[in-house]
């Protein structure tokens, strides 16, 4: 046997040797998922390991959250570090991943615009500061400092980082951007880089997030009234491919938890948002009035499989909800029928928004038997009319104000013999034969458009309602009733809005 | 006649001592200079920690697997390009140098678009292939570890290859083969025992360029802890948490590594030339 064979043998030895050696340190930890108890939505994939890219600068505050989640819920996260937009292209060619948590939410903006991230969550937020060494030895106090001929100035590039693209918007509207560029060392791709050219004694200053000086007990902050405005978020996004979004989305409400996750955070030097509070399964609360159900009711039913967390709807008139919650029930989120019930309860939703539009028609049975072809047919002697009760529910105070915008309050309300809560009520009674005519909205008549005629009322802006969502701020779980607002407004629930006979408001 | 003057070869060796101390000065300062930025606390912080020593043996085994990859790869490829004249040879010369010059994240980025590339009606994808019906997933696991150093690796062992066989005579293969030996014959009996140097050459320069290999990595392997980091990634992970100390003590572990790998290689090549 000639020495070449024995020496090509013994290399293959130690290729296979060393094969098996490298396939018994991949051995990842089966680990059942079991936060989806509401048995929606589960799936085979639900039993692997939650893969989360993440920025390198974020590692040491991640590292201490996943160690404190995975022995919280016995299961595995398992993450990717590198630099954010490194990340973001791997995620783009791979297709794979549960979550992304970039430096800083620009860059979920770019996967948002690549419609690569599904939901958002916020969790913190760093502000711009000029590091120096400890001791300020160039005793850096003001802008005009860091222009100082001796004052070696590094920053992070205003191309490729965010805070140097925020740092040269907020300053580029002064004069004081032209004069740091002039000043500018040397401009470096992240802001770590800053960081660690400060340390190695290469600059003198620098413009860094105040978070990143966290890890170096040997720099310092000094804050500038200049830089006081510039700030960037941290969040963690939901990669839209997962195939395990209940696992990917415990993780991400753990990580920007108030009582979990961002305690990390904070203790890391980060000035955190307000999160939920934890919960394994959230329980939203969520008040609407009752016309809103059709079009929104199936997406709720969405979210809460996506999402597994469950949500308590209460449809009913909204003069019946204001009335609950001025008895002291506060939904963490109300999307009233109309402004008017929004405005009743100013203190428990400061700000609500405009979604959609309603307007009030008269309806009546196929054919329209009884030829009521506007507000003042319904007048007309032995017309048996149903409206909504004003106080009880939107649609009643609006066909009130209708009837005494156009004229013809007293005719009519003589032929009314019914008013209701709810105009699904009226609807059922049209049905049933026991009303000619009924003052309801469109939507009402959407699932009954073959045994009922809609007419319209015409000329009066009051008959039409405007539907407002807004969220309370002492919610525990704000940020989720967020990302059910998300889901409400997709354009996919926006195609529900349409087909039910709303009009789209938001803007 | 009068005896030829001998000049002085000092200014010789002065000048050709002092053009090549530049470049070991250098080496040297640079090496001083990280030894006085850390200390023997750092070097004990940093192996001490269980993510580094993982991170260790995952660089020893993927360099190993590699480098032995690649010799087998460089050693027949090498044989070929510089014995046989055949269509598309120069361009197979080309394609070999491109891991070379290519950027390293370039690199890794076409080998995440390679496993990840959906071809034809039915979208079939490589990864999807390998880890559904192979059962053997690459990206983000220790296979793309090995592939990302592979693809550079090989290319540097290919071109060291080549260059051995081209400076050994082919005259002794042509002797073998009219006393009967066939090609393979002269190729394991002759050419081979002839390549010794170059061989351990090609596999010392194929482990030194996986150990340095970062960029391809990051991209196709991730930095995952206890999984795919390798000690180049956890020099980078370390600085980006500013942790200089750290980085620049693992930096220390892997010039050590390296010395000791090439002093070990060093010796089996001497052993196989004798």
């Amino acid at each position: 046997m000639s020495r070449s064979v024995v020496v090509i043998a013994s290399a293959f030895v130690v290729l296979v040797g060393a094969l098996v050696l490298l396939a018994r340190t991949d051995s990842p930890r089966p680990r059942s998922f079991d936060g989806g108890t509401n048995g929606s939505g589960g799936s085979p994939d639900e039993t692997s390991t939650i893969v989360l890219f993440c920025a390198a600068s974020n590692r040491a505050v991640m590292e201490s959250i996943r160690g404190e989640y995975e022995s919280e819920f016995d299961r595995h996260v398992q993450i990717q570090y590198g630099a954010s937009q490194t990340l973001l292209s791997s995620i783009e060619v791979s297709e794979s991943g549960d979550l992304y948590l970039p430096a800083d939410d620009s860059y979920l903006a770019l996967a948002n615009d690549k419609s690569l991230v599904a939901e958002t969550i916020p969790i913190a937020t760093m502000n711009a500061v000029v590091a120096v060494t400890r001791g300020n030895p160039k005793s850096i106090q003001s802008l005009d400092d860091l222009l100082r001929d001796e004052v070696r100035l590094v920053q992070a590039s205003p191309d490729v980082t965010a805070i140097g693209k925020v740092t040269r918007e907020a300053l580029g509207k002064t004069n004081d951007w032209r004069r740091l560029d002039a000043a500018t060392t040397a401009y470096r791709t992240t802001v770590t880089d800053v960081a660690n050219d400060l340390l190695a004694g290469a600059a003198d200053a620098g413009i860094v997030y105040d978070a990143v000086l966290h890890t170096y007990p040997e720099l310092e902050a000094v804050r500038l009234p200049e830089l006081a405005s510039i700030n960037s978020k941290i969040a963690i996004g939901v990669i839209a491919s997962t195939k395990q979004s209940h696992a990917a989305l415990h993780f991400a409400r753990y990580v920007a938890s108030r009582d979990r996750g961002q305690l990390h955070y904070a203790k890391h030097g980060f000035e955190t948002t307000l999160g939920d509070v934890w919960s394994d399964v959230p329980e939203l609360s969520v008040f609407a009035g009752s016309m809103l159900r059709p079009a929104i009711d199936e997406t709720i039913a969405s979210f809460e499989q996506r999402e597994s967390v469950r949500v308590s709807r209460v449809y009913n008139g909204c003069g019946i909800l204001v009335a609950q919650m001025k008895a002291g029930q506060i939904p963490d989120a109300y999307f009233a029928c109309d402004t008017e019930f929004m405005n009743q309860v100013p203190d428990l939703f400061p700000e609500p928004i405009n979604v959609s539009q309603n307007e009030l028609v008269i309806l009546v049975q196929k054919g329209n038997p009884h030829q009521p072809a506007s507000l003042r047919d319904l007048g007309k002697p032995g017309l048996r009319v149903g409206i909504g009760h004003e106080k009880q529910c939107a649609m009643g105070w609006i066909t009130q104000n209708t009837f005494r915008e156009g004229g013809v309050q007293t005719e009519v309300m003589a032929n009314v013999t019914v008013q209701t809560p709810t105009g699904d009520m009226l609807v059922n009674q049209l049905l049933t034969g026991s009303l000619d005519a009924a003052v309801v909205y469109l939507s009402n008549a959407a699932g009954a458009g073959d045994q009922l005629d809609a007419i319209q009322i015409r000329g009066l802006q009051c008959s039409v309602a405007i539907q407002p969502f807004a969220i309370s701020p002492t919610s525990p779980h704000a940020q989720t009733a967020s990302r059910l607002f998300a889901a409400i407004t997709a354009s996919e629930s926006q195609e529900n809005f349409l087909a039910e006979g709303f009009r789209w408001e938001l803007r | 006649m009068k005896p030829i003057r001998r000049r002085s070869d000092k200014p010789f060796f002065l000048v050709m001592g002092g053009i090549s101390a530049s470049f070991v000065v250098l080496i040297v300062l640079l090496l001083a200079a990280d030894v006085l930025f850390t200390s023997s606390q750092d070097f004990a912080d940093a192996l001490g920690k269980p993510e580094i020593r993982a991170a260790f043996w995952l660089t020893m085994l993927t360099c190993t697997v590699a480098a032995i990859m690649s010799v087998f790869v460089a050693t027949p490829l090498g044989y070929l390009l510089a014995r046989f004249e055949f269509p598309g040879r120069r361009i197979i010369d080309v394609l070999v140098d491109i891991p070379i010059v290519l950027p390293p994240l370039v690199l890794g980025l076409s080998l995440l678009i390679l496993f990840h590339l959906p071809i034809g009606p039915t979208q079939w994808k490589l990864e999807t292939w390998l880890r559904d019906d192979v059962g053997f997933p690459v990206t983000y696991r220790w296979p793309a570890i090995v592939l990302a150093q592979f693809s550079v690796a090989c290319a540097f062992a290919v071109r060291t290859m080549r260059v051995t066989f081209d400076q050994i005579n082919p005259r002794a293969e042509d002797v073998a083969r009219t006393l009967g030996c066939t090609r393979g014959q002269a190729f394991m009996l002759v050419a081979l025992p002839q390549a010794w140097r170059g061989i351990v050459a090609a596999g010392t320069i194929a482990w030194a360029r996986a150990l340095g290999e970062f960029g391809p990595i990051l991209v196709f392997a991730g930095a995952t802890r206890m999984r795919t980091e390798v000690l180049s990634t956890t020099v980078f992970l370390e600085l980006s948490v500013g942790e200089l100390d750290a980085a620049v003590a693992v930096s220390l572990i892997m010039v050590l590594m390296a010395i000791v790998v090439l002093i070990l290689l060093r010796s089996l090549r001497l052993g196989l030339s004798t």
